[in-house]
């Protein structure tokens, strides 16, 4: 079954056009890279699916449901849930508070104004599994500005879990990480329950090669070639995008 | 036909004048991202200036081109002075220094000149009428609007065509990395600072002719320019000239054809750009810059030693009125409802990062609804209490359904234009609200049988109030919806990416914190007896926002003790001094520099310390 749909996705600023007449679409389940050069397009699209964006053309649909042009909120609620390139999270408050805030947003308890929220335990349980789940030890009740790089690259992956997603946008989640911080990624993005579908953006090949089962190659907002990775792996086009034509 | 055109030819004088005041507001926002309160107080200043040159030199051509040079070279040192040490802190501390400059230069017009009206004449030779058609001009309002192009087309070129003009596009666009590039940003930042102020500076010799000098003059310009910025869109000069045009425009038909909704016609002008366009016809969307630096984690009042002190203070506040006179009974009461209006505010400012300086409009309605309904049907004062609360709740709804849309600086200037226009109606409606003369209570009601024309019950009317307010409000903020609204300070994108929708939590925050203001004024009233529009006035505001971060935004019991500090000092102050208005003024000041976590981060600093020591 297909959980995202895109068709004829078309988005520029000005004469810019940083997504051209983009379709594709991702059966459930799937792990799906998208890579491509500096500049390709590949955060403006997954701003458009996250409805960061509006784009000027074309659908986006999830399981069949078409969100384009809604606003962001309502597409997390409809079970898109994202993480940012550059960490984006409540740097002032602790770690629980970031993932209590995370796991209320889907449960009846927003207009909640009277109950302390740190004693709703069934929130600061799922909270704590969260927080088990993306592999952050340490005292829960650390600001967030105080963890390393690489807690808080996990954090931002426990924010996007807890509304407990169909579709998973992962814009780069290793950037910046050390070999040992990738490796702990991997390991966690490897954990992550077949029943969710993962699109992502990754750099690094041989996290791609690993996770992918297939992979979409951008270039200048088109896609260049879209397949399995050994496919891709094997495309003379992406070859000359990646690496230059050999003289 | 005469009429009309007349009409327009003046809304084109006005929105001349608007536009030098909000060109340079504008362009100072789009580079520097401050906003300068002190804006219209430079504009007064230019009129003043040019008025004592005038009598100086008996020519209004020279005072016309020497009263800005000295204001300018005090804009550039307050810049350079006071302004630079704040461009790494929040937008907010840089509007409380400028409003406490406000103060400063208010009482030193009023000082040096009085608080009489005075005139420019116009000048020889334009001080004739011109003949179009059937239709009569004054010649000097069309030397204004051709002035006000004049200069449009000047700072165009300047932007467009001059290296210093790319230089300020660039730091519009993006000032680190223009300063990367190798503009001296600095040096810019005081040029346009400069350049900004003797714009200012300049419409208000300008003025003088037609309006005249007066204080309060310096709102009277900015409120409106402030609506163009925000109409026209922040940081684009197209934008303030257009907005000055419209603005200028629907105010003088307003005034001519409808004088009783006149002062609604901009709001409306207003309300429609921003449905249509929240960034304002010509702005472009620009990333909100950080929230104010607000709420560091709080110490849990649940510690055993926290609630003894609370108690112990609970206890001491029992026993005070029993010990003391009248007097000091009064000043204390004043301070448990000014302490309700302070939460309610932190609750915007602190928690949910709303910079509202415009929250004494709700505090003056609740008091209103008190003391008209008890005037005009004798209504029971306490079912005006409840009424004001609702009135105050209904007006922040509407007022943050608009105002929401937006967020940081055009925030803070949309709350402050609709707290003026209630201001306004308090003081024009005047068969009702008694006018600038203010109206009075006309019978102390009773709470369980207790007269409250007495001291005593009233004081402890305040304190149960007081108490009553302090812990629903700490509730809210430890409860999930609080989390939500901190979660919006923090990170409002984010807030968005995870499901939430923001819009509809802000204007929830900015109608609690309304009813809340609308209860403590509703408490004023029954207190004090009395309201006159001064209480809502925008400097009202800006009050209640310095007792706020005086005592630390975002812990709730800091803007507490910030407005007993506040209230204490005034008191003090005014009672030895007649320039108590530029003692408030330098206090502000100081604070802002000296102070930034506000009094309670002082004790928190302390009691950290006192923990450290004791573990070492």
């Amino acid at each position: 079954m297909t959980v995202l749909q895109l068709e004829d996705l078309y988005c520029a600023f000005g004469s810019l056009i940083v997504t051209k007449n983009i379709s594709l679409a991702i059966k459930r389940g799937e792990r799906h890279c998208i890579i491509g050069p500096n500049g390709a397009g590949k955060t403006s699209l997954l701003n458009q699916i996250g409805g960061q964006l509006r784009p000027n053309a074309g659908h986006i649909l999830v399981e069949g449901t078409e969100i384009t042009h809604w606003p962001p909120n309502r597409i997390a609620q409809a079970g898109v849930a994202r993480t940012f390139q550059r960490n984006n999270l409540f740097f002032n408050l602790s770690v629980l508070e970031n993932l209590q805030l995370a796991v209320a947003a889907r449960r009846s308890l927003p207009w909640n104004f009277w109950t302390v929220a740190d004693r709703i335990r069934p929130i600061i349980n799922h909270a704590g599994t969260l927080l088990a789940r993306v592999q952050i030890t340490g005292d829960p009740r650390r600001l967030v500005r105080n963890l390393s790089y690489g807690e808080q690259r996990q954090l931002e992956i426990g924010l996007a879990l807890a509304a407990d997603p169909i579709l998973l946008l992962l814009d780069e989640p290793t950037s910046g990480m050390s070999p040992a911080e990738t490796d702990r990624m991997m390991t966690l993005i490897a954990s992550l329950p077949r029943t969710l579908t993962v699109l992502m953006i990754e750099h690094d090949m041989n996290v791609v090669f690993t996770v992918a089962d297939r992979i979409t190659v951008l270039h200048y907002g088109e896609v260049l070639a879209s397949g399995p990775p050994d496919a891709i792996r094997a495309e003379s086009r992406v070859r000359e995008v990646y690496l230059g034509t050999r003289h | 036909m005469e009429f009309f055109l007349e009409q327009l030819l003046n809304g084109l004088v006005y929105g001349s004048l608007l536009f030098l005041t909000a060109a340079g507001l504008s362009l100072i926002f789009g580079l520097m991202n401050v906003v300068s309160l002190a804006h219209g107080s430079f504009f007064m200043l230019g009129g003043y200036v040019g008025f004592a040159l005038f009598r100086l030199t008996h020519s209004f051509w020279l005072a016309f081109v020497l009263a800005p040079v000295p204001i300018t070279l005090i804009g550039i040192a307050m810049e350079m002075v006071f302004l630079r040490p704040l461009y790494r802190r929040g937008h907010l501390d840089q509007v409380l220094l400028t409003f406490g400059f406000t103060f400063i230069f208010f009482d030193t017009v009023q000082t040096i000149w009085g608080r009489d009206v005075h005139a420019l004449p116009p000048p020889p030779g334009l001080d004739g009428i011109v003949e179009l058609g059937s239709a009569i001009f004054s010649s000097y309002r069309l030397f204004i609007i051709a002035t006000g192009i004049a200069i449009a087309v000047l700072l165009w070129l300047f932007l467009e065509r001059s290296r210093v003009g790319a230089m300020v596009r660039a730091g519009v666009d993006d000032a680190a990395m223009a300063g990367g590039l190798g503009c001296n940003i600095p040096a810019l930042f005081s040029a346009i600072f400069g350049a900004g102020v003797a714009l200012a500076a300049l419409g208000g010799v300008a003025a003088g002719p037609i309006f005249g000098m007066y204080p309060g003059e310096d709102t009277e310009i900015l409120i409106p320019a402030f609506i163009v910025i925000v109409v026209g869109g922040m940081g684009s000069l197209r934008g303030a000239f257009i907005g000055s045009l419209l603005i200028g425009e629907a105010d003088t038909f307003g005034k001519a054809y409808l004088p009783g909704l006149a002062l609604f016609l901009i709001y409306l002008v207003t309300a429609v750009v921003l449905l249509a366009r929240p960034q304002g016809l010509f702005g472009i969307k620009y990333a909100a810059a950080g929230p104010p630096p607000g709420g560091a984690p709080e110490i849990p009042l649940q510690s055993r030693g926290a609630v003894l002190i609370a108690l112990a203070t609970v206890a001491a506040l029992t026993v005070y009125p029993f010990i003391v006179a009248d007097y000091h009974r009064a000043l204390v009461t004043e301070l448990f409802i000014f302490g309700i209006f302070a939460i309610s505010l932190d609750l915007l400012l602190g928690y949910t990062g709303l910079m509202s300086l415009g929250h004494a409009g709700f505090f003056g309605l609740g008091a209103y609804v008190v003391i008209v309904l008890g005037s005009l049907f004798g209504l029971n004062a306490w079912i005006g209490v409840a009424l004001g609360i609702a009135a105050a709740a209904l007006a922040a709804l509407i007022i943050g359904y608009f105002s929401v849309r937006t967020s940081g600086i055009p925030f803070l200037m949309l709350t402050l234009a609709f707290s003026q226009l209630i201001y306004t109606v308090a003081l024009k409606w005047r068969d009702v609200t008694g006018g600038s003369d203010g109206i009075g209570i006309p019978e102390k009601p009773t709470f369980f049988g207790f007269d409250l024309a007495h001291s005593l019950p009233m004081y402890f009317v305040g304190l149960i109030f007081f108490l009553l307010c302090f812990t629903a409000l700490r509730r809210l903020v430890a409860s999930p919806l609080g989390r939500i609204f901190v979660g919006i300070r923090e990170n409002e994108a984010r807030m968005l990416a995870i499901g939430y929708a923001t819009r509809r939590y802000k204007l929830a925050s900015f109608t609690i914190g309304g009813a809340f203001a609308g209860l403590a004024g509703g408490l004023y009233a029954i207190f004090n007896g009395f309201i006159s529009p001064d209480a809502v006035y925008w400097s009202a505001s800006g009050d209640i926002l310095i007792m706020v971060m005086l005592g630390g935004a975002g812990t709730l019991i800091g803007p507490v003790f910030g407005s007993a500090a506040f209230l204490l000092m005034k008191n003090l102050v005014s009672s030895y001094s007649d320039h108590w208005l530029l003692i408030i003024g330098v206090i502000f000041v100081a604070c802002v520099l000296f102070f930034p976590g506000g009094i309670w981060s002082i004790f928190r600093y302390a009691r950290f310390s006192v923990r450290v020591g004791a573990k070492a």
